[in-house]
């Protein structure tokens, strides 16, 4: 076990997995990876809790914002920082107010890397203010 | 009663003239009173002798009488004839010289002249005024005075001159009250024609009135019936009046089941998707002249509904029209493009986004150092990879917005942050570009503004980009500033080559840049300045350009002031 924070990337395609592992790893937290739906939502029932989680709207199987929707409503998750990531800019408008953040893809490395160290616990500037994404 | 009832008409068809002058008639009817009620007492007379002879008394004298009397009645049908079918005047005068004649060989001359006849010549003269003319009755009183004076000098006495002048004194009278009576018939004649006429004039007037509205009305309803949009008319009272029959093959309701329905019954008609009930419900309430159209599915159609209020010229508000327009094919097609063109949008997104981040991490060095020509290619990667990017961007804007589905978050912002973000995503930009980014604020402007700042940075950040884009050297500026109490503006103006007239128009439709060598130098396919203008609208504003060839281009963003927003309402 390492002490650096966990990070969850759930996203479908491989290529962005490994941007987003990329920006993570850079950002300093420890990443996990899943492909789709179904292992995203046993997932976040087991240990550890993750500190935050990229999620993908478009996944197999289970829908991303079904996936939302349980990490904020288990009291375990609730306070897991949830990052969004999709294309459709319309379900991006809809999940202004539910996710933390919102990330309208394309996403570049760096705007990850950034908000990443934003969300770093180790980061210590009181409550995020509002970032401007997508 | 009933006798009379019928006694009546038989009375009248004997007694009328139908002559068109009413006076003529007038006098020739008081005639054949005269003569009807002389023939009666005639014919009794006559009757009465015959009965006499037939009783055995049969004197030379009764004998006479009869025949006497037979002659008279006889007399009395010829006038009764000439009066009715060739002329009342000649038939009174006729018939007064008869009775003059008459009277003149009833009696003595003594009698006549002096004693209890006299009087008898009365009757002609007051009688011709009534019946011939009122002038008339100083010519009888001429024949009763030529008539004295006759019969004097045939019995040798005097002529009785009192009763002369009294003739002439009662002719006088009897003209004066004939005539008064002729001239307040006449008066009473005018005034009913003129009345008549009134009425003539006025029943015409309504009657052209009552057709006019009927031909109009059959055009309306023949409209109605015809059209293939469904149409209903609410009374002031929001309910529903008129309903046409396709009305009823748009719904599925019978027409005349819908009449009568006030808004809220007919929004809850089973056939409306629920959802989409309380946007019908809003329209058709507060309907509006600039209304714009709102789609209801109904069963398994899209219905297109626009309604506005029908005002009379005078501006009284009738009621409301509402139209409702099959949209269901139109609608199948912008789903489907909408679809579509998301779908290829996200599609092409994905890979392009691995490409553009990959890039990115090479150029940055994630992997490791890089020499010049392998930083030059991985940057020319990620440059045109972010360009390709963006016309896909745009393109799913424009298809979003096409679709309504973009919504305005209004939050109170520091009008300040607008620009300071601004700045921090288009500064580079211009700076590679040799060009100088001015911002400023007009000092009159509140230091917060009630917006959706999300929305206003796309706004800037197409304005700004769109002018860089297109300016080679100088500088480009956004100006914040108060256009009036209500509006506040956000104006971007360039030292480009500026836009021509003719132009200027078609800068806001999606796919257009002037010339198309512009499209190939820089890039983008045309969709910043439509979007910019969708989105302005969207907010409650509007967007002009001023342009001058060689100067520059100054695209203005006008949007309303709005009030400060509780919490509850800006959620």
């Amino acid at each position: 076990m390492t002490d650096k924070p966990l990070a969850i990337i759930i996203e479908d395609d491989q290529d962005l997995c490994e941007i987003f592992t990329q920006a993570l790893q850079a950002a300093n937290f420890a990443t996990e990876t899943i492909r789709d739906g179904k292992t995203a939502f046993q997932r976040i029932a087991e240990e550890p809790v993750p500190h935050t989680i990229i999620l993908d709207l478009h996944l197999p199987h289970v829908d991303g914002t079904q996936i939302l929707k349980q990490i904020k409503s288990d009291a375990r998750t609730s306070n897991v920082r949830v990052v969004i990531t999709t294309a459709d800019t319309v379900s991006a408008e809809l999940l202004r107010d539910e996710a933390d953040f919102v990330l309208v893809k394309p996403i570049s490395f760096a705007q990850l890397r950034d908000l990443a160290a934003r969300l770093h616990p180790s980061r210590k500037t009181g409550p995020l203010g509002p970032l401007r994404t997508g | 009663m009933n006798m009379c009832h019928r006694f009546r008409p038989f009375l009248n068809k004997l007694l009328d003239v139908p002559v068109t002058d009413p006076d003529d008639s007038r006098r020739r009817k008081l005639l054949n009173v005269i003569l009807a009620g002389l023939f009666v007492i005639l014919v009794a007379a006559f009757l009465a002798t015959i009965g006499q002879i037939a009783s055995g008394d049969a004197t030379q004298e009764n004998i006479s009488l009869s025949w006497k009397l037979l002659a008279v009645i006889a007399g009395t049908y010829v006038t009764y004839y000439i009066n009715r079918n060739i002329s009342g005047f000649i038939a009174s005068t006729v018939f007064l010289f008869f009775l003059l004649v008459v009277i003149s060989i009833s009696d003595t001359p003594k009698e006549l002249i002096d004693g209890r006849s006299l009087l008898y010549f009365t009757i002609p003269v007051a009688m011709a005024s009534m019946l011939i003319r009122p002038y008339f009755s100083f010519v009888f009183a001429l024949l009763s005075t030529i008539n004295l004076f006759i019969l004097g000098y045939i019995s040798g006495l005097a002529p009785n001159i009192l009763a002369m002048f009294g003739y002439f004194l009662l002719a006088l009278v009897s003209w004066l009250s004939s005539r008064s009576l002729e001239q307040a018939l006449q008066e009473l004649r005018v005034l009913n024609r003129d009345l008549d006429h009134r009425v003539e004039v006025r029943t015409r007037e309504l009657s052209e009135a009552l057709t006019r509205e009927l031909i109009e009305a059959g055009k309306t309803q023949a409209i109605l019936q015809g059209i293939a949009d469904g149409v209903l008319v609410f009374d002031q009272t929001n309910k529903i009046i008129v309903a046409n029959p396709s009305m009823g093959s748009l719904t599925g309701i019978r027409p005349n089941k819908l009449i009568g329905l006030d808004i809220p019954t007919f929004c809850q008609e089973e056939g409306i998707v629920p959802a989409d009930r309380p946007r019908l419900q809003a329209l058709l309430e507060k309907p509006s002249p600039n209304a714009q159209a709102v789609r209801v599915r109904w069963n398994k159609k899209t219905l297109s509904v626009n309604a506005a209020p029908v005002v009379s010229g005078l501006g009284e508000t009738f009621g409301s029209v509402a139209v409702f327009r099959d949209f269901t094919r139109e609608a199948e097609i912008e789903q489907m493009k909408n679809n579509f063109v998301a779908m290829v949008s996200h599609e092409l997104r994905t890979p392009l986004n691995a490409v553009l981040a990959y890039a990115e991490m090479l150029r940055d060095a994630i992997f490791g150092p890089l020499n010049t020509k392998q930083f030059d290619a991985a940057n020319r990667i990620y440059v045109n990879s972010q360009r390709l990017l963006n016309i896909i961007s745009d393109l799913l804007d424009q298809a979003q917005i096409e679709a309504g589905r973009l919504k305005i978050q209004l939050a109170e912002t520091p009008t300040i942050e607008l620009l300071e973000n601004l700045r921090s995503t288009m500064e580079k930009p211009a700076q590679d570009k040799g060009l100088q980014l001015i911002t400023e604020i007009a000092p009159n402007v509140p230091q917060t503004i009630t917006c959706d700042s999300h929305r206003i940075q796309q706004i800037l950040v197409n304005l700004v980009n769109n002018a860089i884009k297109f300016t080679p050297q100088g500088h480009v500026a956004v100006h914040i500033f108060l256009a009036d109490a209500h509006t506040w503006a956000l104006a971007v103006s360039d030292t480009g080559p500026g836009i021509p007239p003719d132009d200027q128009a078609y800068v806001f439709e999606p796919f257009w840049q002037v010339e198309s060598i512009t499209t190939r130098e820089h890039g983008g396919i045309g969709l910043g300045l439509s979007i910019v203008k969708r989105l302005a609208m969207l907010m409650g504003g509007d967007i002009k350009l001023e342009s001058t060839v060689g100067k520059g281009s100054t695209f203005t963003v006008t949007l309303p002031l709005q009030p400060v927003l509780q919490k509850e309402e800006s959620k």
